[in-house]
């Protein structure tokens, strides 16, 4: 698994600063992450780079992308979604999102559905029903969130995310590195609630009809954090979506189960099945 | 010096096993646990405790604002500034106050506190607090990302409101109003004194300076714990060009008085252990939503705010503990007397506000602690900083001009209470 080649886009004054993750060949596949942004190069990512050129830009306050100033509200966000994909050079591109990445990833291709060629949703945010309420993820310790993240929290994945919320808490003895890496990961979660505090749902549910690309709707059938109904909801309001449940597979899928959700991925992108 | 007789109004009857049972005393802890007969209870014996300490010569009465708790239960200060205006006529009403940016719009404030204003006869402080984050992002769901933003600009707009005599238009961004134009407006010109409790940014502290507001830091941490940050508020004042007038900084101590060092523990202790290990049990998780602190307030503090797990504001320490690390100044009127000059003295702080409640604490005991601290403290400690003009203290009505409540019915009483005069005479 090379290393993706990294690079900065300047969007122009007064505007964000991006930071994008490129690896592969062939068709364009537009990643978009969730709230814990892609803190290294593994697991489905340099799967999907396999099969088509992905390009994962960070939004602002994630990695080194910069500028979340700049982004006042979630349409600026939306807007600023299209701008990276200009700045890309990037036509129609298969557009995959994950949770929040996932939400921005609808959200675009309901305000555009002309210029977006197809859509993978993997357990987006963005609908809400008080029947199944999404935890507060901004209003809980970190080590507490991930049992709503993993369906076996023995997974590779749950381990070591829960090793990293180890040093958060009372002590005194991080290292410069880890207190940056901690500070990394705030910055994110900063992001994550300037779009999604208190409540992450804007009227998505409203506009989904808009949306003309072929989408898929993949759901982990454990998830706890965003229960499976919400892919029923996604499915039925998008005309023509397919969805696709993971067996034992909590809300990061791609995380917990990289093979089958690389599989449904890229066949989705190739073949459109 | 100036003294203020501050009330947090925790209620008093969380179970024994809170701690182990709940995990935190704010925001998510259910309303079941709130009896509302006792709480109907707890409020009027809180207002008697005020009035008497307005009674007892306390030079403020003070009270603030925080929702979803159960160890303050005052989510609005105003109705309690309001109730004290009619009973307690003398003391200055110090409300610590709104968090701004909550009130939408926030001319709302303007409003309530230009009517406390005029109601006391100019006897208001106006507080602007940003608030807590479990009260302003948690509990009213202002995003952590805006909060200040909203908060300078409903900030500028109450100013603006409270000194302009003509309607105009706010064009904010966060609130827009074709018509600004408050009935009433403020006695005190232009506007009542402005106190901001932070809890020691530097932005704070600029904002303070570059308005001339009084900065207060509310600590439930003593004030042996308040040394540093408040000399960083002198440097930076200094650094500023501001003038080091102590009266330009208010600090709130926590204080247990009894008649003798040797019966304070044993009348007290129930009642610090009630505040410290229930009403202070915060759930970490909810202390700072992500992008409630700036990235250098956080890098300054980063176990504070990133999910310190065991955020420590005096839980499970002795009597001893703290009382030796001040968290309270604890003792007979003669140990409180020494240890509020140190304080005042070391912190260099012109006002001093005292929680001379505490906790689960009752009002015979409270009140004979207001009584021992108006006659045996408070006269040793008010020559200090003398020499400073207060220019952060009401400017209100002289006693001559101030309406007595009651006054107008008394006089009337004669006249009115008296037979209908009979409408036969008039009928058609």
């Amino acid at each position: 698994m090379s290393a993706p080649l990294t690079r900065l886009i300047e969007l122009g004054p007064a505007r964000p600063q991006v930071e994008v993750l490129e690896s592969g060949d062939g068709p364009a596949l537009l990643f978009l992450h969730g709230a814990g942004g892609i803190p290294a190069w593994e697991g489905a990512l340099p799967r999907l780079a396999r099969a088509f050129r992905v390009y994962a830009p960070l939004l602002p306050g994630f990695g080194q992308s910069t500028g979340l100033e700049y982004l006042e509200d979630e349409h600026d966000l939306f807007l600023h979604g299209f701008d990276v994909m200009e700045a890309l050079g990037l036509e129609r591109p298969y557009v995959v999102g994950e949770s929040m990445g996932g939400w921005l990833a609808a959200e675009m291709a309901a305000l555009r559905p002309k210029e977006i060629g197809r859509l993978a949703l993997a357990a987006p945010v963005g609908l809400w029903r008080d029947e199944a309420p999404l935890p507060d993820m901004f209003g809980m310790m970190v080590h507490e969130l991930v049992p709503y993240l993993f369906h076996d929290q023995t997974c590779p994945a749950a381990a070591q995310m829960l090793a990293v919320t180890q040093l958060f808490g009372a002590r005194d003895d991080r290292t410069d590195e880890q207190v940056e890496l901690l500070l990394s990961l705030v910055r994110g979660f900063r992001t994550a609630a300037k779009f999604l505090f208190p409540i992450p749902e804007h009227g998505l549910e409203r506009r989904l009809w808009r949306i003309t690309a072929p989408t898929l709707v993949l759901w982990g059938a454990e998830d706890r954090f965003a229960k499976p109904l919400y892919g029923r909801i996604f499915a039925e309001k998008i005309r023509g979506a397919r969805l696709e449940i993971v067996p034992e597979a909590g809300h990061l899928i791609g995380l917990e189960r990289p093979e089958p959700y690389v599989e449904a991925l890229v066949r989705w992108g190739r073949d459109g099945r | 010096m100036r003294f203020s007789w501050f009330h947090l109004m925790p209620y008093r009857w969380l179970p024994a096993d809170f701690r182990e049972r709940y995990h935190g005393v704010w925001v998510d802890v259910p309303n079941r646990l709130y009896d509302p007969e006792r709480g109907h209870e707890l409020y009027n014996e809180y207002l008697d405790m005020l009035e008497y300490a307005g009674q007892m010569g306390f030079d403020g009465l003070g009270v603030n604002e925080h929702h979803q708790n159960a160890y303050g239960m005052m989510p609005s200060p105003n109705l309690m500034a309001a109730a004290l205006a009619r009973r307690s006529t003398e003391a200055m009403l110090l409300v610590l106050g709104n968090s701004i940016a909550l009130y939408n719009p926030p001319v709302r404030v303007a409003e309530e506190f230009a009517m406390l204003d005029v109601m006391s006869g100019g006897r208001l402080i106006a507080g602007f607090p940003v608030g807590t984050s479990m009260d302003t992002n948690y509990c009213y769901g202002v995003n952590p990302a805006t909060l200040r933003e909203r908060y300078r600009e409903a900030h500028d707009l109450i100013i603006k409101a409270w000194a302009t005599r003509e309607p105009f238009p706010w064009n904010g961004k966060y609130t827009k109003l074709r018509y600004v134009n408050l009935w009433p407006r403020p006695i005190q010109q232009p506007h009542p004194p402005i106190w901001i409790p932070g809890l020691g940014s530097i932005e704070t502290w600029d904002f303070c300076v570059e308005h001339d507001y009084n900065y207060s830091y509310l600590s439930f941490s003593g004030y042996k714990r308040a040394q540093r940050m408040l000399d960083g508020y002198w440097e930076r004042r200094a650094a500023l060009g501001a003038d080091p007038n102590p009266h330009s900084a208010a600090f709130f101590q926590q204080v247990c008085l009894s008649d003798t060092d040797g019966t304070c523990e044993r009348e007290w202790w129930p009642h610090v252990d009630y505040f410290f290990n229930k009403c202070l049990h915060l759930y970490p998780g909810m202390t700072g939503a992500p992008g409630y602190m700036s990235e250098a307030s956080m890098r300054a503090g980063i176990v504070a705010q990133i999910g310190n797990t065991s955020l420590n504001l005096g839980r499970d320490k002795s009597w001893k503990e703290l009382c030796d690390e001040r968290y309270i100044v604890a003792g007979s009127p003669r140990t409180v007397r020494q240890q509020l000059e140190e304080l005042c003295r070391s912190l260099r702080v012109g006002h001093l506000l005292l929680g001379l409640h505490i906790g689960s604490a009752p009002i015979e005991l409270v009140n004979r602690a207001t009584y021992l601290c108006a006659n045996e403290v408070l006269p040793h400690l008010r020559p200090i900083w003398n020499e400073w003009e207060d220019r952060w203290w009401p400017k209100a009505l002289p006693a001559t001009r101030r309406a007595e409540p009651g006054s107008r019915n008394a006089a009337a009483r004669e006249r009115v209470e008296r037979p209908a005069a009979g409408d036969e005479a008039v009928r058609p």
